[in-house]
């Protein structure tokens, strides 16, 4: 009878603690919205699942939770605290990133270049509420809307945030569908949404070859610490475009970050232990982070107004909300608009060139943000 | 600490701009540059073109020959050039694929004739040499 009560004792049921049930909650609803409405099923299904797996109450001591040392989840977890899993994550990218967009209109690099204000604002307003500068920084990278991005900055400069900062990400970049299009109605007008986007030229492939080599060598040259997430990013993209090892593209951009992103999606869901995650603290990233993705959202359309002051031919400034780099969503949701507003305006591909802009522009913005706080 | 004092204390104001600025001149660079890319690549094409041409150029040391020689000395005129071009020592790999990019019918064959002549002489690890005055013993002989 001792031994089934001692048993008993050290199952979930016996340990569970209200926070907890909290976290499975929020697993659960991960899960729903991942399923049921299609909400960034690729991040929310394996981080709803790993939420779900972190919270499981367990006997501590005995190697089993992510925060144990020798527990096969805290293996796994290693590939987000050395930021392996989000270099990988951007090899994967780059071999699926096309370039010709944004080679073909280079003026919308500007649009994913304003859109990272949102993260220099958000570090102010970290800090303004008592954040130290490498947890500020940390909380601020949630603007550019990337989570592997995100994620590598954290566990650079503030691993004990690691998990509110990631879920905040993804739960942002899940959500664009319901942030972004207020914002951009809010800061556009109807006759603006209608401009149409010219016929873009088609670059030849040496550009296409050209301009990884040149991106690499100038931005990892002007911040040295993107080199682990822009140095694979290049990399995957000239695999890509030199179609000389289109076995390796491949496997890049399929199996390579599939692999990266469960596992990513995984461990990250599992660090979330109540216990560890539901804190004050991460109320506040959270409250941050929507400030950070609202700002980023409106800084890139209000650039876009700026600069069709000085444009003979307009640029959609819809685009502008394009320019956090959470790829494809929101491009997605500023072409969504745009055929709202006129069944005939196709904004997707230029979009996709203000996205593939943020992508560098963030992993620019979270080297120089390392740097600043080495 | 919070607020504007916070922010104040760790130069929060210094760290902001100076990393927005930083983002922002890195990508009006790239942009600059891949909005040039256009006009830099004719050029590259053009400087490819003249390189290219002085290779496209020689084909004096093109031998047609129609038939298999069976005289050692024969063959040797259409071997030699490719030997001059190759140096003293070479590899016998090299000198074959030579060979056949030249269409010298049956490179296997005479190859293979110079050596049992003791004409081309091994070095070891694949590496060759031509001696001339065995040559002219063997012609002289033959």
């Amino acid at each position: 009878m001792d031994l089934f009560i001692k048993f008993l004792s050290n199952t979930g049921f016996a340990l569970a603690d209200p926070r907890h049930v909290v976290m499975l909650c929020v697993g659960i609803l991960f899960i729903y919205l991942s399923i049921a409405k299609k909400y960034e099923p690729l991040l929310l299904l394996p981080i709803g699942f790993g939420i779900i797996v972190g919270n499981i109450p367990f006997f501590k001591g005995f190697g089993l939770g992510i925060y144990e040392n020798n527990s096969v989840l805290h293996y796994l977890y290693f590939g987000v605290t050395s930021g392996l899993y989000p270099s990988i994550v951007f090899l994967g990218l780059g071999a699926m990133t096309d370039f010709s967009s944004l080679l073909a209109r280079p003026k919308l690099m500007l649009l994913g270049a304003a859109a990272q204000l949102g993260i220099f604002v958000t570090l102010l307003g970290a800090l303004a509420l008592g954040f130290l500068p490498a947890e500020a920084s940390s909380i601020a990278i949630i603007g550019g809307a990337d989570g592997p991005t995100s994620i590598f900055l954290t566990a650079k400069l503030a691993p004990h945030l690691i998990g509110p900062v990631a879920i905040a990400a993804y739960s942002y970049m899940a959500l664009i569908p319901i942030i972004q299009p207020p914002i951009m109605k809010l800061f556009t007008s109807r006759q603006e949404r209608l401009i149409k986007m010219p016929e873009p030229r088609v670059p030849c492939r040496k550009e296409r070859l050209i301009f990884p080599v040149v991106g690499t060598l100038l931005c990892c040259f002007l911040a040295p610490a993107s080199i682990p997430l822009l140095g694979p990013f290049f990399f995957g993209n000239i695999m890509k475009e030199s179609a000389v090892v289109e076995r390796l593209a491949n496997t890049a951009r399929t199996t390579i970050i599939d692999t990266a992103t469960i596992f990513l999606g995984f461990t990250v869901g599992a660090s979330t232990q109540g216990d560890v995650f539901l804190t004050p603290q991460s109320v506040m990233i959270f409250c941050l982070g929507a400030v950070a993705f609202s700002f980023a959202t409106a800084s890139g359309v209000l650039f876009a107004k700026f600069m069709n002051l000085f444009l003979k031919e307009k640029i959609n400034p819809l685009l502008g909300a394009a320019g956090v780099s959470a790829v494809p969503g929101s491009a997605r949701e500023v072409h969504l608009m745009g055929l709202k507003e006129d069944p005939t305006n196709y904004l997707l591909m230029p979009a996709m060139a203000c996205n593939s802009s943020g992508v560098i522009g963030s992993a620019i913005a979270a080297g120089v943000l390392w740097s600043l706080n080495m | 600490m919070y607020g504007i004092e916070a922010i104040n204390a760790v130069n929060g104001w210094a760290m902001a701009a100076v990393g927005a600025l930083i983002v922002f001149s890195g990508l009006v660079m790239l942009s600059f540059i891949i909005s040039q890319l256009h006009k830099f690549v004719p050029l590259l094409e053009k400087i490819g073109k003249k390189a290219a041409k002085p290779e496209a150029s020689p084909p004096t040391e093109t031998l047609p020959v129609e038939k298999c020689p069976t005289d050692l000395k024969v063959q040797a005129t259409l071997f030699e050039p490719l030997i001059e071009k190759l140096g003293s020592n070479f590899p016998l790999a090299e000198l074959y694929s030579q060979a056949k990019e030249q269409n010298i019918p049956h490179p296997h064959l005479s190859l293979s004739a110079f050596r049992q002549a003791g004409i081309l002489v091994p070095l070891g690890d694949g590496i060759f040499t031509w001696d001339k005055e065995q040559l002219t013993t063997v012609c002289k002989k033959g």
